[in-house]
């Protein structure tokens, strides 16, 4: 027998596998080889029984039997790191072992940057698509129907939403966003540049709520109540107030009857919008109070679709990753809609409110126009999941 | 105040985990006391460095320290071999 030096092949698992196995794999183990503060920060999530387990790749080398040991027996592990380099020098450590081992092309980092797009609504007067970046617990949507498009809260790789525009043959009439966000940079300003379609937001959110300075940016305000046509469709904006000054619902209806509402950071699937993040949550709570209690039941019935801008843990997508429910379906099971007393309402909010997140300050300026980062800045800023909704 | 070395590893350009590789095998070669400075480009090698030191039971982390160099940012480590 010769001895060659062979390295063995050891496979990559992309970004796109990843989240089709978070959904449907309940045998995935990850193992993330990052340093114990990064992975504290952001790692990969995703549904609540997902066994992973935190080994920095310098551990491997200091004590490579130790580190092994730590290993479940006979079972598959998807090696995790920044960008790739350690993990993969992992997997293929684990391999030479006897481990099976696969890791995560373009690290972190990619699953970050990965978006996932799906129809979630097809009927005889458009399409309804789901934008999502299921690492952030980001989602986004682009209405089509009669050849006219518009997309609610894009995110910031804009790519994806003009490939879907130009792929369905439409033509983009507006862009809106629901508010301006403080936990990921908008595509809205940049697909209103590349497309000459004009970009919504209400001008409450356009002063930045910490700095009391005016946004630098092109846009169109919006009016409660103001109503878009798309193609078949009938979209109108209402006025949210509560997690921004200037949050807006856009109520979708069809000529079916049938009626969606894109909440935006107003409620969510499991909980809704704190108010905090402008730096007033008390004097904000109130408002966010009036909007769930009294604005939003005007406006939806029981069957109408809430398609929310956010979740917080992949479970909220059921079975296939489908972000949405019907308002009556919601009332059952999102504890944040229950019925409350204002008082004890701000008691709920007051003491279910998470870490308020640095960056999400400086990210309101870039979606304002306030600052400009550059591309590595902008993943930094980025980095980890949505923090926008109230604990539960 | 500079922090006296004995000898100099360049690691510019390389990737994670190749900083910490190439060190750790670097420190193997220096005599017990002695003290090796790592020149990186790589910005994780500054948090892997830290854990690494915890971690090894022969490396001391003395100092980092951050530079520049034709535009680009430089992470420099000190590193003791203790036994
Ligand atoms: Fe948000």
């Amino acid at each position: 027998m010769t001895i060659t030096e062979t390295t063995i092949a050891v496979p990559a698992l992309q970004a796109a596998e990843l989240y089709e196995r978070l959904l449907h794999d309940p045998t995935l183990f990850i193992l993330d080889v990052r340093n114990p503060d990064d992975f504290r920060r952001w790692r990969v999530e995703g549904r609540a029984g997902l066994e992973s387990l935190n080994i920095p790749y310098y551990e491997f080398l200091e004590d490579e039997d130790g580190a092994i040991a730590r290993l479940p027996r006979g079972r598959e592990v998807l090696v995790v790191c920044a960008k790739e380099g350690s993990s993969q020098y992992i997997a293929e450590l684990l391999q030479q072992r006897g481990n099976k081992a696969a890791y995560l092309q373009g690290g972190i980092m990619s699953w970050g940057n990965y978006y996932h797009v799906r129809p979630i609504v097809t009927t005889a007067d458009g399409q309804l698509v789901q934008v999502a970046r299921p690492a952030r617990g980001d989602v986004s949507f682009v209405i089509i129907s009669a050849g006219q498009a518009t997309i609610i809260d894009p995110l910031r790789h804009t790519s994806h939403y003009l490939e879907i525009v130009r792929e369905a043959g439409a033509t983009l009439t507006a862009i809106f966003d629901t508010h301006v966000h403080a936990d990921h940079i908008s595509g809205g300003p940049a697909l209103a540049q590349a497309t000459g379609a004009p970009y919504y937001v209400h001008a409450y959110d356009a002063i930045h709520p910490i700095d009391m300075l005016p946004a630098r940016i092109a846009y169109t305000t919006l009016e409660d109540g103001q109503v878009f046509r798309i193609g078949q469709l009938t979209l109108t904006a209402l006025w949210f107030p509560g997690h921004t000054l200037g949050q807006m619902n856009f109520r979708l209806t069809a000529p079916d009857g049938a009626s969606y509402l894109f909440t935006g950071d107003g409620i969510f699937l499991r909980s809704f919008g704190r108010p905090d993040l402008g730096g007033k949550g008390e004097t904000w709570t109130p408002l966010l109070y009036e909007s769930i209690y009294q604005r939003l039941p005007r406006y939806v019935d029981d069957t109408t679709l809430i398609l929310p801008a956010h979740f917080s843990d992949l479970d909220e997508g059921g079975a296939d990753g489908r972000f949405a429910m019907p308002y009556s379906a919601l009332l059952q099971t999102n504890d944040g809609l229950a019925p409350r007393t204002l008082a004890q309402f701000t008691t709920y909010v007051l003491g279910n409110l998470p870490v308020f997140p640095p960056q999400y300050v400086e990210i309101k300026r870039v979606n304002i126009g306030l600052a400009t980062p550059d591309e590595a800045q902008a993943d930094e800023l980025e980095l980890g999941k949505n923090i926008c909704a109230l604990s539960h | 105040m500079d922090t006296a070395y004995d000898q100099t590893l360049d690691v510019k350009g390389a990737k994670c985990p190749l900083p910490l590789v190439k060190s750790r095998k670097a420190i193997g070669e220096l005599a017990v006391g002695q003290v090796l400075r790592v020149v990186a480009t790589d910005r994780g090698s500054v948090a892997d460095f830290q854990g690494w030191a915890k971690t090894a039971k022969n490396v001391e982390l003395i100092s980092q320290e951050t530079g520049q160099e034709a535009g680009q940012d430089l992470y420099i480590h000190y590193l003791r071999r203790t036994s």
